[in-house]
């Protein structure tokens, strides 16, 4: 019987296949970047280097999110939900989103289409902000529904 | 907070422990130490009721309005 536990499992899982899918990417950036560069119809010739700083440098916030994704999760499991450590984790995670688009803005310098990257990323940060902001409010509730006596 | 809880002051004036008024009002003692200790955001008027029962005394006993001042 499909229940909540399962369903934060699964998260956890997916949340694992992206870290691993990270992994992936920066070990195989050199690579990556170059087949890229080799099948795009865009002349990209000699910006290798740039996808390859972009790649790098993404790849701290993106690693940094999916652990706090992975803390969040684990608060979640524990049935901790409401507090103000997940609210702090939220922050850092929406925070690691708009890093993400400010990184794809300046890649788009270079490479336009990072533009669908930079307003994706943004999107997802002002979305994670929002629940964010409900979960501040949902835990200062419970913090005054737990000392009514 | 200018609300200031004296449970404790009519607890003593009844010589009544905690263990007992936790008992009598069917609270945890936990619940009834956050309310002693003035960290309780909040009282219902179910818990109130039988805290004046138990005490046998009003609400403004058990509750005082202190300014900043004061």
């Amino acid at each position: 019987m499909w229940n909540e536990e399962k369903s934060v499992g699964l998260t956890r899982i997916c949340t694992l296949a992206f870290m691993a899918l990270l992994i992936a990417v920066v070990a195989t950036a050199p690579w990556l970047t170059s087949w890229f560069i080799s099948i795009s119809r865009a002349p990209l010739e000699g910006s290798q280097p740039l996808f390859m700083v972009t790649i790098y440098t993404g790849a701290l916030p993106a690693g940094y999110l999916l652990f706090n994704l992975w803390l969040l999760l684990g608060g979640i499991k524990a049935g901790q939900i409401f507090t103000l450590a997940n609210v702090e984790r939220l922050r850092r995670i929406s925070w690691c989103c708009f890093a993400g688009a400010g990184l794809a803005l300046v890649s788009a310098w270079y490479y336009s289409p990072w533009l669908i990257v930079f307003v994706s990323a943004a999107f997802m940060g002002l979305i994670v902000r929002v629940v964010k902001n409900l979960v501040a409010q949902a835990a200062s509730m419970k913090d005054e529904i737990d000392h009514t006596i | 907070m200018p609300i200031v809880v004296n449970l404790d002051v009519m607890m003593a004036k009844r010589k009544m422990s905690s263990g007992e008024l936790a008992e009598k009002i069917d609270i945890s003692p936990a619940n009834l130490s956050i309310l002693k200790t003035g960290k309780a955001k909040a009282i219902r008027f179910t818990t109130m009721e039988a805290i004046c029962k138990a005490l046998d005394c009003q609400p403004g006993d058990i509750l005082e309005y202190r300014g900043e001042e004061e």
